[in-house]
């Protein structure tokens, strides 16, 4: 299984971490080098963490854990209005993204109220789309005792956030309600920690089911194939976001044909997975267990 | 600005007494308004907001805001800058021009002239502060709750708002609350 980890650090022998990431296996997910900083999100095998411990040793740079990489969350909120956003809309994204995941932000077209509420059948699909979803409610008890009921018709793993902390709900988290503010200070911090670590864990759930089942090639070597043939065009930025089991491939549509040819192994990509629009951006792809595909190999 | 939230839980209450607080901060009416009453019912959902309007600061005259110098005026504050121009443009006409981002030019023709000039008002506060509260209490109760009923009174503003519709016990109860809080409420 591969884990996911950011070096933040110089460019001094920077491309000795690179080459090593590739010997051991592994794979370059981001990379960003500004002047003398280098962040760089790589993928290897969990075996081969000490490795490259040794290695960021050697070069005097920061390896950091980063739970959430390899997964697209959305944070949805009941609407776009100034009573939701931007806080803390905004630090739950920014929070999820410093822990290594991709984020999307949603407004519910019909999500206001407590009787009123409800999630249109567009917005469900969008959300199913990624491989997790965070609901960002109010302050009021009563209301979301009741709003909860909407979210049940996800098929993705979901975690609700809001302002009562001693609420009995599952998948339920508080302290991050309705604000006028910034989450700035230290115990919200902690209850940012708090979400981020709850999502890692319901994600590592996923993604034991993915282990369970294994997927015909991993979304990572699929990513490496698509950028050989593919190579992103410049001032491009993530054109293929990784999902734990597929990937969102941001294309043009004329370019979908040439994916679908791509060699995996033995076959073809159109063969191991399926490729459909997404309602929201770019192409989906969904890669088939190898129970299903058989080997590609 | 004093705010009183009542019949939610204690948290309900905290965390809206806040959102008062800050969202009249954010709009610049905190210091117009003498007393904010929120009134939380979420089982219903029901909400009431009653706002006393106090003291409104006194108009900005031209004076407030720049600083005559020869045959031209300095703005001091930059955001009034807009509405000094339209102020002059609307009573001197062409004789205004602007030189610079700060700098306005404007012969003035005697003392008196001068002085008028001066008094000028640039902005009264009292214009928008209705639009301005209303705004408020708009971004303040929850955007659920669309049904709004408004009950007139004097130097007072006081909504219903529910996302169901708003039944004549509920009416009642807020002309009440409006009594008690030291307003007769004028009913229709």
């Amino acid at each position: 299984m591969y884990k996911i980890m950011m070096f933040e650090g110089g460019v001094y022998k920077f491309n000795e971490l690179r080459e090593l990431v590739e010997d051991i296996g592994g794979v370059i997910v981001q990379e960003l080098v500004m002047q003398t900083d280098t962040i760089l999100h790589m993928a290897f095998p969990e075996e081969e963490e000490r490795e490259i411990r040794n290695k960021v040793k050697e070069l005097g740079g920061k390896l950091i854990d980063l739970p959430l990489a390899g997964a697209e969350i959305v944070v949805v909120t009941p609407s776009l209005g100034k009573h939701h956003a931007v806080n803390p809309l905004c630090d739950i994204g920014e929070y999820l993204r410093r822990k290594g995941a991709i984020t999307d932000m949603m407004g519910l077209a019909r999500g206001v109220g407590k009787r009123i509420a409800q999630i249109t059948a567009e917005e469900k699909m969008i959300m199913e789309e990624c491989d997790a979803v965070v609901f960002v409610f109010g302050n009021l008890k009563e209301c979301i005792e009741v709003k909860r009921g909407i979210c049940d018709v996800i098929k993705v793993p979901y975690l609700i956030v809001g302002g009562p902390p001693d609420l009995e709900l599952e998948h339920y988290l508080g302290g991050i309600g309705r604000r006028t503010d910034r989450m700035r200070r230290k115990e919200e911090f902690d209850t940012l920690e708090a979400m981020a670590s709850k999502l890692g864990m319901i994600l590592d759930e996923k993604r034991k089911e993915v282990e369970e089942d294994p997927l015909a090639a991993s979304p990572l070597f699929i990513k490496e194939l698509i950028e050989l043939v593919m190579p992103p065009k410049a001032g491009e930025e993530l054109p293929f976001i990784i999902h734990l089991d597929g990937l969102r491939m941001i294309i043009d549509d004329d370019e979908v044909a040439r994916i679908r040819e791509i060699e995996v192994g033995k076959k073809k990509l159109s063969e191991i997975g399926e490729i459909k629009k997404s309602l929201y951006r770019g192409y989906l792809l969904k890669i088939l267990p190898e129970a299903v595909t058989g080997s590609v190999f | 600005m004093e705010v009183k939230v009542e019949g939610g839980d204690e948290f309900a209450n905290t965390s809206y007494g806040k959102i008062c607080q800050d969202t009249f901060r954010d709009l610049g009416v905190r210091t117009s308004i003498d007393h904010t009453y929120l009134y939380i019912d979420p089982k219903e959902p029901v909400f009431l907001i009653s706002v006393k309007i106090g003291r409104v600061a006194s108009p900005t005259k031209v004076r407030d805001v720049t600083q005559p110098e020869i045959d031209k005026l300095k703005i001091t504050d930059e955001k009034f800058a807009p509405k000094i121009l339209a102020v002059l443009w609307d009573k001197y006409g062409e004789r205004v021009h602007q030189i610079g981002r700060l700098e306005i030019g404007l012969k003035v023709e005697g003392r008196e002239e001068a002085e008028a000039l001066k008094d000028l008002i640039v902005y009264d506060p009292r214009e928008d502060l209705i639009p301005r509260i209303l705004d408020g209490i708009d971004r303040i109760l929850p955007e659920g709750a669309r049904v709004r009923y408004p009950l007139p009174s004097p130097r007072r503003i006081t909504i219903i708002a529910s996302e169901n519709p708003i039944g004549g016990e509920w009416k009642k109860k807020a002309e009440e609350i409006v009594r008690v809080l030291g307003d007769d409420v004028c009913i229709k």
